[in-house]
């Protein structure tokens, strides 16, 4: 017996040992979001400070065989530790990354050093605990005032520069901790709000304040964020779009006006982050509501204006990346001529929340520009001025105003150094929707070069 | 012999050098030094200058492990007094650095005593010091244990085996047990204690004992495995401690090759129970404490230790009196509440914790019921792991004879089970994932 014990051990070994030679290894992992690490180069510097053995090590990681299938198994042989119950609260504590910024103020409430960097805005406000409950994620963070106030200074501070002709709009999304739907949890409302409306108080210089909670609070029972998926869906979208409409003086566009279209079995990166059974077995259904405006859509890399063609709306975006039908994902800067021939121009500031916003705006403006301020390299102030903007809309989630980091990127977009934006030029808006023949996965590789 | 020696002293090197090639500068200074310091107490064996020898290697081992294990705590504490005129000295600390000086220091002392011959073969005494097995985290290996196996050793299927089986376990002690233990403490523990209950926080610290213990001894197993592989025959390092029946009890079980080096060459040297009984406990403990890390906390702890063991040496016939259940739970919360006292370095937080444990304000939420109701079985199994089986069951036993055959026959078919696994485990903890594209 011993010795099938050995060499049952050594085949174990080799079996694993060949495995890893034999199968070609995977550039990107579309679960984790990242691109899969390479072999490192050996060089004197890196052996000896051990950097080189590291970078081994997440090689062979990375590149464990069967690796997706491990996971998937781990998955599983998790859920055997115990036993489950529908409806079981669980808290789920997500491994906290490295915080590289402080938290110092100057007496006026302003951060400062003003050139930190700042950690995934996502990562900011979820970093904490989640409530998983009966499928869906929640997490226990309702934003903090103070850096409502901040955020609400930087706003204030660009409808300052930007003078009486330009309205500036803070339209900030709440966290999906607002809406938990158990009664232990409703004071997260309450804690959404308080931030919210410390950003409206704080609000100087003519900046108008979008009352988004205040709209979505109105429809409770229906549901306006995902499940399995950090964003809001498009009908909390749409709610906080009815809001910026009531303080922009513009009538929104009913739903039954547009064409709606669904989209199924979604696993957003809330399952991705808790890798929950139950929240795995309660996938998202997405339905979206095409504005009937016909578009054309310019994408610009992180720092050129040398564009090439995107759309509005990516109707081939599924699986993991259902969202990305909003804008086709996280385009550092977008161009999107309408046909509303009303000469009317908006900016608008975003992170990923503000996708599913923006595309209703298209009713409303002849030109919009749309700037992902994580990773925007191009000038605002430049950008506004040359194209001459009438519309400065922060539509941005609660997340990215709970931190000095993300407020501090938002704020040098004013006067961080771009090549001069380029002058008005008239596009002819075609389709809303994306051809198929567009994937996801070119716009990821288009990223990659950027 | 000597190829092997030869083969597993260049492996060994190259295991150590994997993440920290630099330090093996220190290990080869270190096995080079204590090599001359053996040779030359032997040499000089009886003579003053065998002693001054010796204490060359004792001072040269003990400044190693000053300069890079404890250099930051002991510039931190005289410039809180005295403002220094350099930097805290950052080194980082070189692994293994606290075994492998002792096992040269108990090289050294037994040579100095005449209880071993000094190893003339510099290659068997590199091994000695540089055996990839145990090398990382113990067990400290004492020379006299192996001192015939790094000359002459056999390895036949059943070392082989057996050596398979250790491994085995060890991985799924370490990967199955101590990482998901891992994971509760960092919940209960790590993301701050605000509004912890005293029920998750007695929770959390229960988490870190099993974490510490499943841990610390599945790297033994895997080490005793390893060598065994080998042909090296190591002695036990961990036997069942949560089943002990007093602190001194505790101690015989938990981390064993320490206790017997602190005893053999600490203890004993100042007297042992022959004089100043209860003074040399309290120096062994405090230094005890100070091994495990260059903090206060661990002295703390030493000295929490310290006065546990002093009072049951004076209550000693009260004890023996208590009913055994009794003196189990007792030595059970000593036990665990000791870990607090080893987690929180600060000694705010610790205070804190404590409060938290005996009169937190809050009450415990739905989510802390979900992580027992989730854990059960895994409770259970902790639970069954941390039975003592071979003491409750004779080896002459029926109940005994039987596990064993039907171990013997599982075996390899659990081995396979157990290395898939903790596989598994061990490629989802690289698993991470990240909210919008990276790259």
């Amino acid at each position: 017996m011993h010795r099938i014990n050995v060499i049952l051990f050594l085949l174990m070994l080799a079996g694993g040992l060949s495995s890893f030679f034999l199968i070609p290894p995977k550039e990107i992992s579309e679960d984790e979001k990242r691109r899969l690490a390479t072999f490192p180069n050996l060089t004197w510097q890196g052996y000896i400070n051990g950097s080189w053995a590291d970078s081994v090590d997440l090689y062979i990681n990375d590149h464990f065989p069967a690796r997706d299938k491990c996971v998937e198994f781990a998955d599983w042989l998790k859920y055997q530790k115990g036993l489950h119950f529908k409806d079981q609260e669980k808290i789920f504590v997500s491994q906290k990354k490295s915080k590289k910024e402080n938290e110092a103020f100057d007496e006026e409430g302003m951060p400062l050093d003003t050139n930190m960097n700042f950690l995934d805005d996502f990562e900011e406000a979820y970093s904490g605990s989640m409530l998983i409950l009966d499928g869906s994620v929640f997490p226990l963070n309702g934003g903090s005032p103070k850096m409502g106030r901040v955020f609400a200074k930087m706003v204030s501070q660009y409808a300052a520069n930007l003078g009486p002709k330009t309205r500036v709009f803070s339209c900030v999304a709440p966290l999906s901790s607002a809406f938990i739907p158990a009664e232990k949890y409703k004071h997260y409302n309450g804690k959404n709000r308080a931030t919210l409306q410390a950003i409206g108080n704080s609000l100087t210089n003519g900046a108008i304040f979008s009352d988004v909670l205040g709209e979505m609070n109105n429809h409770v029972n229906e549901k306006m964020f995902f499940s399995t998926d950090h964003h809001w869906n498009a009908k909390g979208a749409y709610y906080a779009y009815v809001a910026f409409c009531k303080s922009a003086g513009f009538q929104p566009v009913p739903l039954e006006n547009m064409d709606r279209r669904v989209k199924y079995k979604f696993l957003g990166s809330l399952y991705q982050h808790t890798r929950d059974p139950s929240v795995r077995n309660n996938p998202d259904t997405m339905e979206y509501f095409i504005p009937r405006v016909k578009t054309s859509a310019i994408r610009y890399g992180k720092t050129g204006y040398k564009g090439s063609k995107s759309q509005v709306f990516c109707n081939s975006c599924s699986g993991g990346n259902t969202y990305s039908t909003f804008l086709c994902g996280d385009i550092p800067l977008i161009k999107i001529t309408t046909g509303v021939k009303n000469g009317r121009k908006a900016c608008v500031i975003k992170n990923s929340m503000g996708n599913a916003f923006t595309v209703y705006l298209v009713s409303h403006y002849e030109e919009i520009w749309v700037m992902d301020f994580r990773y925007a390299y191009q000038n605002l102030t430049d950008l506004m001025v040359t194209n001459e903007v009438d519309d400065l809309i922060f539509a941005v989630g609660m997340y990215a105003a709970m931190s000095n980091g993300t407020i501090n990127r938002i704020r040098n977009l004013a006067t961080q150094k771009g090549p001069p934006a380029p002058k008005p030029v008239k596009q002819n808006p075609t389709d809303t929707i994306l051809p198929k023949e567009i994937l996801v996965q070119p716009l990821i590789e288009d990223t990659l070069k950027q | 012999m000597t190829f092997r020696n030869l083969s597993l002293v260049i492996f060994s090197f190259i295991f150590y050098a994997w993440g920290e090639p630099l330090w093996i500068v220190l290990m080869l200074f270190s096995s080079l030094f204590d090599y001359g310091n053996g040779l030359l107490i032997e040499k000089w064996h009886g003579t003053h200058k065998a002693k001054i020898m010796l204490w060359v290697s004792i001072i040269g081992n003990l400044a190693l492990l000053m300069s890079f294990k404890y250099g930051g705590f002991i510039w931190e504490n005289i410039n809180a007094i005295v403002e220094l005129p350099f930097d805290k000295p950052t080194n980082s600390l070189p692994i293994g650095i606290s075994f492998y000086t002792f096992q040269t220091i108990s090289y050294c002392v037994d040579v100095y005593r005449g209880e071993v011959k000094a190893q003339k073969s510099l290659l068997n005494f590199m091994l000695f010091v540089s055996v990839f097995h145990q090398l990382v985290a113990g067990p400290i290996v004492r020379y006299q244990l192996i001192a015939g196996q790094l000359k002459s050793r056999s390895v036949n299927w059943e070392d082989i085996s057996i050596g398979i089986n250790r491994f085995c376990f060890g991985l799924f002690k370490k990967v199955i047990i101590a990482n998901v233990a891992g994971e509760l403490v960092q919940k209960y523990l790590e993301n701050g204690f605000t509004d912890l209950s005293s029920a998750e926080a007695w929770f959390g610290i229960i988490m870190f004992s099993i974490q510490i213990y499943f841990d610390f001894s599945g790297y033994s197993d895997m080490a005793i495995g390893l060598g065994r592989m080998f042909g090296f025959h190591y002695g036990e390092n961990f036997r069942h401690p949560y089943a002990a029946i007093s602190v001194a009890d505790f101690y015989k079980r938990w981390h064993i090759s320490l206790g017997t080096f602190f005893r053999d060459y600490v203890y004993i040297p100042l007297g042992g129970n022959r004089k100043f009984q209860l003074r040399n406990i309290m120096v062994v403990w405090l230094l005890t404490g100070f091994w495990h890390g260059a903090s206060w906390n661990f002295v703390l702890w030493g000295f929490y230790f310290g006065c546990f063991m002093i009072i049951e040496k004076l209550l000693e016939k009260y004890l023996a009196k208590t009913p055994r259940f009794l003196r189990h739970l007792y030595t059970l919360i000593l036990i665990v509440f000791s870990r607090a006292i080893f987690y929180f370095v600060d000694f705010a937080q610790l205070k804190e914790f404590v409060v938290k444990l005996f009169a937190s304000k809050y009450q415990s939420g739905d989510g802390f019921y979900t992580d027992l109701i989730e854990h059960l079985f895994w409770f259970i199994l902790v639970i069954l792991l941390c039975i003592p089986w071979d003491e409750i069951y004779k080896k002459e036993s029926n109940v005994y004879l039987k596990a064993s055959a039907f171990n013997h026959y599982a075996r390899p078919f659990m081995n396979v089970l157990l290395l898939l696994l903790c596989t598994v485990m061990l490629v989802d903890a690289t698993y991470n994932p990240f909210i919008y594209f990276r790259f």
